[in-house]
């Protein structure tokens, strides 16, 4: 019931919003916070009420939605949905404050979209029933099309429609992927099911159907696609860097805290639990698999380098920040294809830190292009005089992204690596090139935005406002909460991982 | 009570810091940042200095789980031993006194406040650093510590020079982090565990310990150098060192703390205690590597003009020194280097500040309008322009000279740290944590098999010898002979206060007798650590004996730590030390003899022109000049290397990747046009047009969104929805 609450309070608030008078433009933003404050309580509530010696699932509620197709509206939380639900309904109200002013018209429908946005993520990570799944998947997709295409920069319908298109690719291999399963859940039709747990476990019986090394294998392909498109994994990225470019600040945030991790999200839930043949087909290196076996580390270590080198050849702060995204993702990737507790365990815990450090980002980016209009690295310098606690909240944002250890990017890339070397020393060793890069690239965008001489144009830079700073504060806590003692985070989780490493043990002698 | 004492040294600084940054968030700042930091500091200072009755011989880690992912968990934790300590007093000294200069030297800088936050923030991340039982810890405070460096070279951002060197030290040092980081990742999957000693399970230096038997030490090799990886980029060894020269942009107090005494001998501290994993391969490595560093900056820091450079370079040679003393199984003795060596560093890099401020204020005096954007920024005018580099005239030896007389503290107490790190004998600490180290060496080279490792005595030698040569040199030029620039002359005076009297406490700490003063006996102790180089002991004993006698021990007491051990090949080896460091003794006060002398007849009575030589030996002096030519191949090869690459990557990802995308979505439209057209339009017109519009050909139809149908769209999407969950009803 809370888990519902949770999920169907913004699509309420958007029914409340599009009923509001389109002129009361403050009425509108007040009551969209207040619709996204409420789901932050209560998933505050829930994060701090979870269980977390329980690995299994919480909160459960299971009711016949579709009874034809067997689809139940079923939701529930483990360690690895309530973690990334915090995150959703926290990027919520910041998202809200960052568009208090620099949505000029619309705001109406603007806001709208968003709440209705709010609800598909929610739904998705709360949702136990492969259909629904789905539907909350796509729920995504439509808002986000309209937020970036109508509110977004000059390229903003190449931006939309690729966005759309690109992911709309995905799904449609996806949708394949999840009929199959379907079908082959049961002979008996009546018996066929799309619920998650059940399919998971069904997918653990030796001689069933879905237990089949080749159609584990496919399936996995089919879900893996559409998930890459949204990670997203090299070479299905470059919708990211338009997207992110025309996208207004705070779609950008949703986009890179949120959407990317629905990707990541999806291939723990579905391809790592349901497809362990199939996994282990990518991520373990025997006679039978051969040099496939290093394919999904091979893509992690590939986003690491390749986005981290396009980062540094970037000039737009903002197409920066999003190859940089990019290569960050590149960490949970390499660390997922490791599947012991190391790795699993740092590629949650580095989805849930991107989520905040991205978004911390790309708020700062939004901060200096709503003062100079532009994005244009090599066009500012010398603001560290101007603007000194820009430069400092950037500073420390910069930092966590990085990798400093103290802040809460470290451990995320850390212990990927640190799994991932156990089990692909060369590419893990390889990885590390990111990490330097990563530093060169974010230093020297310092560097040209904020050291060296005052830029004559920008004597005249106000600082960062109260708003503005109120927006970053609290993922700026989380950094450093959660880089001091990862635990908080890794609490949440741990349990839920151990249950999903054995379950790809009882597939993987030796694991 | 040990933690509660670690607990305040480690929280003082830091809480100065969280005050400065919490208020700076609210536009505010404390009044007083500036004693707040230092009181801090001496709040630690004390309570290191209490710390040493806490040393027991064998001492338990102190630990809690920090990262705890079921069977795997990770832990964090302090180790007291007497060597955790001896690095405590030295840094909450030198910092303390760093503190109090820098009330006297940043007075008036337009970031006042925020300067002595970072030096808290630094103090905190090299004491987390010191106190870690742990490589993680280790790391940690490794990489903060390089952050605090990177915000203090950067501190007068203003200047183009602070901003490159504060990037480029980050980005060198980074890549030594990196190979620690994959010798970390190493080490844990070894032994499932990064504590350094025993625990709840067994530490690495016990579970290396009991690799020997088993005899895989190729890997452990690997792992080991690795690690010193690290070191090479916080020590500044080669080949990463061109950072440390650069650095020294940052504000003088800083490179006195960071940059001579404290993080850059981080890497030094680290490797010592490593020591116990370190094979013999891997402790070759890192004994040609300090020795190749020690010789190299040496030649380069003769040639400098600048003095802040001389001193980075000299450093550079001198931490190379203490990682050749390790090298060569001596860590005792690097560690003792490391522990003179932070004083008389720090105190020649303060009286550095002090000259320089002295010459400030007339510097400050000529470019008033200036002072208050930024009051160290240097004027384009009266820079100094030879080969390209730019030396600021307040910092260039050139436009010093017989300011003996002007400034009679700075000249005396830099006298004594001259004469320490030249080894003059006996009376000055110097001499003997070097002799220690070429004892050492000497040592070391006659037990290896082959001879040809006598060449790293060699090298050591002559270090030794231009080391002497260069520091007078630096001596003559600033203090001796008559003023060169008679109107930067006239404005010069001896510093305030606060200034001189960390100078007088520093150079008081050259002398070892003033060492017993704060190191009390029964404390000092050699790691008592299983080692993976067995016969170590034997030559830790002349050191450890020196040391011993260095910190107020009697022959005896040290006799009687190395008690049980004197099996009849011990003594041997123990005769032959003995007999190496004779050796060693009398060739050094040969060397730094010669080193003084010929920089007195070259400098001071100038019976030889440094010119003339320089003309002669014109190809080696280019060489050392150009800094053998580090940073033109670091920039013109790796670094615009790194950038082509990126932008290859960023134009293949433009042009390549996103062309295929585009491409396939034009021919799809076009073969969908092609369909439309091949199938009379009329028939499917009404379907295929309206898909086409949705999804290929949106483009032009979104302008119809912009005029405010928003809320249809809306609706429709809400609709299909519905409409889907209808169908499947019915269904």
């Amino acid at each position: 019931m809370l888990l519902s609450l949770i999920i169907f309070v913004p699509l309420l608030g958007m029914i409340v919003v599009l009923l509001l008078p389109r002129d009361s433009e403050e009425l509108i933003k007040r009551v969209t916070l207040a619709f996204t404050l409420i789901p932050l309580a209560l998933a505050v509530y829930l994060f701090i009420a979870y269980d977390r010696s329980d690995a299994g699932t919480q909160h459960a509620v299971s009711v016949p939605w579709i009874e034809t197709f067997h689809i139940n509206y079923h939701v529930g939380i483990d360690g690895l949905s309530v973690t990334l639900m915090l995150l959703t309904a926290l990027l919520g109200p910041i998202c809200v404050l960052a568009s208090w002013r620099n949505i000029e018209k619309g705001i109406k429908a603007y806001m709208a979209l968003f709440l209705l946005l709010e609800t598909g993520m929610l739904g998705f990570f709360a949702a136990l029933d492969l259909f629904l799944f789905f539907v909350f998947f796509e729920l995504t997709l439509l808002p986000m099309y309209f937020l970036i295409g109508v509110w977004g920069g000059p390229r903003r319908e190449y931006a939309a429609i690729k966005f759309f298109l690109y992911t709309l690719f995905g799904s449609v291999l996806m949708l394949v992927a999840l009929i199959a399963v379907y079908l082959n859940s049961s002979i008996i039709p009546e018996e066929r099911t799309f619920d998650i747990p059940t399919l998971i476990s069904l997918a653990g019986e030796t001689e069933h159907a879905l237990a089949d090394p080749t159609f584990q294998i496919w399936v996995f392909l089919g879900f893996f696609i559409g998930f890459a498109v949204k990670v997203p994994i090299f070479p299905f990225h470059t919708w990211l860097p338009d997207a992110h470019v025309e996208a207004p600040t705070a779609i950008s945030v949703i986009l890179a805290g949120v959407l990317l991790k629905m990707g990541t999200y999806g291939l723990v839930r579905i391809n790592m639990a349901m497809f362990p043949e199939g996994m282990a087909f990518f991520t373990e290196v025997t006679e039978e698999t051969g040099l496939w076996g290093y394919s999904l580390a091979l893509l992690g270590f590939v986003n690491i380098v390749y986005g981290s080198f396009c980062a540094l050849a970037q000039t737009d702060f903002k197409k920066l920040v999003a190859y940089s995204s990019i290569g960050h993702m590149g960490f949970v990737i390499l660390g997922l294809a490791a599947r012991n507790t190391m790795g699993v365990n740092g590629a949650i815990l580095q989805m849930f830190n991107h989520g905040v450090i991205s978004a911390m980002l790309f708020l700062l980016v939004g901060v200096l292009y709503d003062r100079a209009h532009h994005r244009e690295i090599n066009g500012f310098g010398g603001l560290g005089n101007r603007m000194p606690i820009y430069m400092g909240i950037t500073t420390l944002a910069f930092m966590a992204s990085l990798g400093l250890p103290g802040l809460s990017g470290f451990w995320g890339e850390a212990l990927s690596l640190f799994g991932a070397f156990q089990e692909f020393e060369i590419l893990a060793i390889l990885s590390t090139i990111g990490i330097v890069v990563g530093a060169a690239y974010f230093l020297w965008t310092l560097q040209r935005v904020f050291l060296g001489k005052l830029n004559p144009k920008y004597e005249e830079l106000p600082e960062i406002n109260k708003r503005e700073i109120l927006t970053l504060v609290p993922l700026g806590i989380l950094t450093i909460v959660l880089g001091v003692w990862p635990n908080f985070a890794l609490d949440m989780f741990r349990e839920s991982v151990a249950e999903l490493t054995k379950l790809m043990g009882t597939f993987q002698a030796g694991l | 009570m040990v933690v509660s004492l670690i607990s305040i040294i480690l929280l003082a600084p830091l809480a100065a810091f969280v005050i400065f940054a919490l208020l700076g968030l609210a536009k505010r700042s404390f009044p007083r940042q500036d004693l707040l930091s230092t009181l801090a500091m001496l709040v630690a200072l004390g309570c290191s200095l209490y710390l040493i009755k806490e040393i027991v011989p064998k001492p338990d880690p102190h630990t809690v789980e920090w990262i705890s992912l079921g069977n795997i968990t990770l832990s964090m934790g302090f180790y007291l031993d007497s060597v955790t300590v001896i690095m405590l007093i030295v840094v909450t000294l030198v910092s303390s006194l760093v503190h109090i200069f820098s009330i006297g030297y940043m007075h008036g800088d337009p970031r006042y406040p925020r300067f002595f936050a970072y030096l808290s923030l630094f103090s905190f991340s090299m004491l987390f650093l010191v106190v870690s039982d742990n490589l993680l810890g280790i790391y940690i405070g490794w990489e903060l510590v390089g952050l605090c460096s990177y915000l203090l070279i950067g501190f007068w951002f203003e200047k183009d020079s602070a901003a490159n060197a504060c990037k480029k030290a980050f980005l060198t040092t980074r890549v030594g982090d990196v190979g620690m980081f994959i010798g970390m990742m190493m080490l844990f999957t070894k032994f499932n565990t990064l504590s350094l000693y025993d625990g709840a399970q067994e530490g690495i230096f016990t579970q290396a310990a009991a690799q020997l038997t088993t005899g895989d030490m190729v890997w452990l090799s690997i792992a080991g150098i690795l690690i010193f990886c690290g070191a090479i980029g916080k020590s500044a060894q080669m080949p990463l060192h061109t950072w440390l020269p650069d650095a020294m942009e940052g504000p003088t107090p800083v490179s006195a703390l960071i940059h001579a005494a404290t993080m850059v001998a981080a890497g030094v501290y680290l490797t010592a205690r490593m020591f116990p994993i370190l094979t013999a391969t891997s402790s070759l490595v890192i004994a040609y590597v300090g020795g190749i560093t020690a010789i190299v900056a040496a030649t380069i820091a003769i040639v400098r003009f600048d003095i802040k450079r001389v001193l980075a370079y000299s450093t550079i040679s001198q931490l190379g020194y203490m990682m050749l003393a390790i090298g060569a199984g001596s860590y005792v003795a690097g560690l003792f280097h490391l522990t003179t060596h932070a004083f008389f560093k720090a105190l020649l890099f303060l009286g550095s500040g002090s000259v320089i401020h002295a010459f400030h204020a007339m510097h400050a005096h000529h470019d008033e309008d200036h002072t208050d954007e930024a009051a160290h920024e240097h004027d384009n005018h009266g820079l100094v322009h030879e080969h390209g580099s730019e030396i600021p005239p307040d910092q260039d030896m050139r436009n010093m000279g017989g300011l003996r007389k002007k400034m009679p503290i700075t000249f005396i107490t830099m006298l004594i740290a001259t004469l320490s790190i030249s080894g003059v004998p006996f009376i000055f600490s110097g001499f003997w944590s070097k002799d220690k180290i070429l004892g050492g060496v000497l040592g070391r080279a006659m037990e290896w098999n082959s001879g040809h490792h006598y060449i790293l005595f060699v090298i050591a030698l002559c270090a030794a010898g231009i080391t002497a040569f260069y520091m007078f040199r630096l001596i003559f030029m600033t203090f001796f002979g008559e003023p060169r620039n008679q109107e930067m002359h006239n404005m010069a005076h001896e510093s305030p206060w606060t200034m001189t009297v960390p100078l007088i406490v520093l150079a008081a700490l050259s002398f070892p007798a003033v060492n017993h003063l704060w190191f009390n006996k029964n404390n000092f102790k050699p790691p008592d650590q299983p080692h993976i180089q067995a016969p170590q002991h034997a030559y830790v004993s002349p050191d450890t004996k020196i040391a011993f006698s260095l910190f107020g021990l009697s022959e005896a007491e040290a006799a009687e730590e190395e008690g049980g051990k004197d099996t009849e090949q011990a003594d041997k080896a123990h005769h032959a030390h003995e007999v190496a460091h004779n050796i060693a003794m009398v060739l050094s006060i040969i060397v730094a003899g010669l080193g003084i002398l010929l920089s007195w007849l070259f400098y001071h009575r100038r019976r030889f022109s440094a010119e003339s030589v320089a003309t002669t030996f014109r190809p080696a002096y280019n060489l050392f000049w150009n800094k053998y030519y580090f940073d033109e191949f670091y920039d013109g090869v790796l670094v615009a290397l790194t950038v082509w690459k990126s932008r290859l990557f960023a134009k293949f990802d433009l042009s390549i990747i996103d062309g295929i995308v585009n491409g396939v979505a034009t021919i799809t439209r076009k073969i969908f046009a092609a369909f439309i057209g091949f199938f009379d339009n009329r028939i499917v017109d009404g379907i295929v047009n309206r898909v086409a519009e949705v999804t290929w050909a949106a483009g032009g139809r979104i302008r119809r969104i912009q005029t405010g149908a928003i809320q249809t769209y809306l609706f429709v999407v809400l609709g299909g929805i519905v409409l889907i969950i209808l169908i499947f009803r019915a269904l």
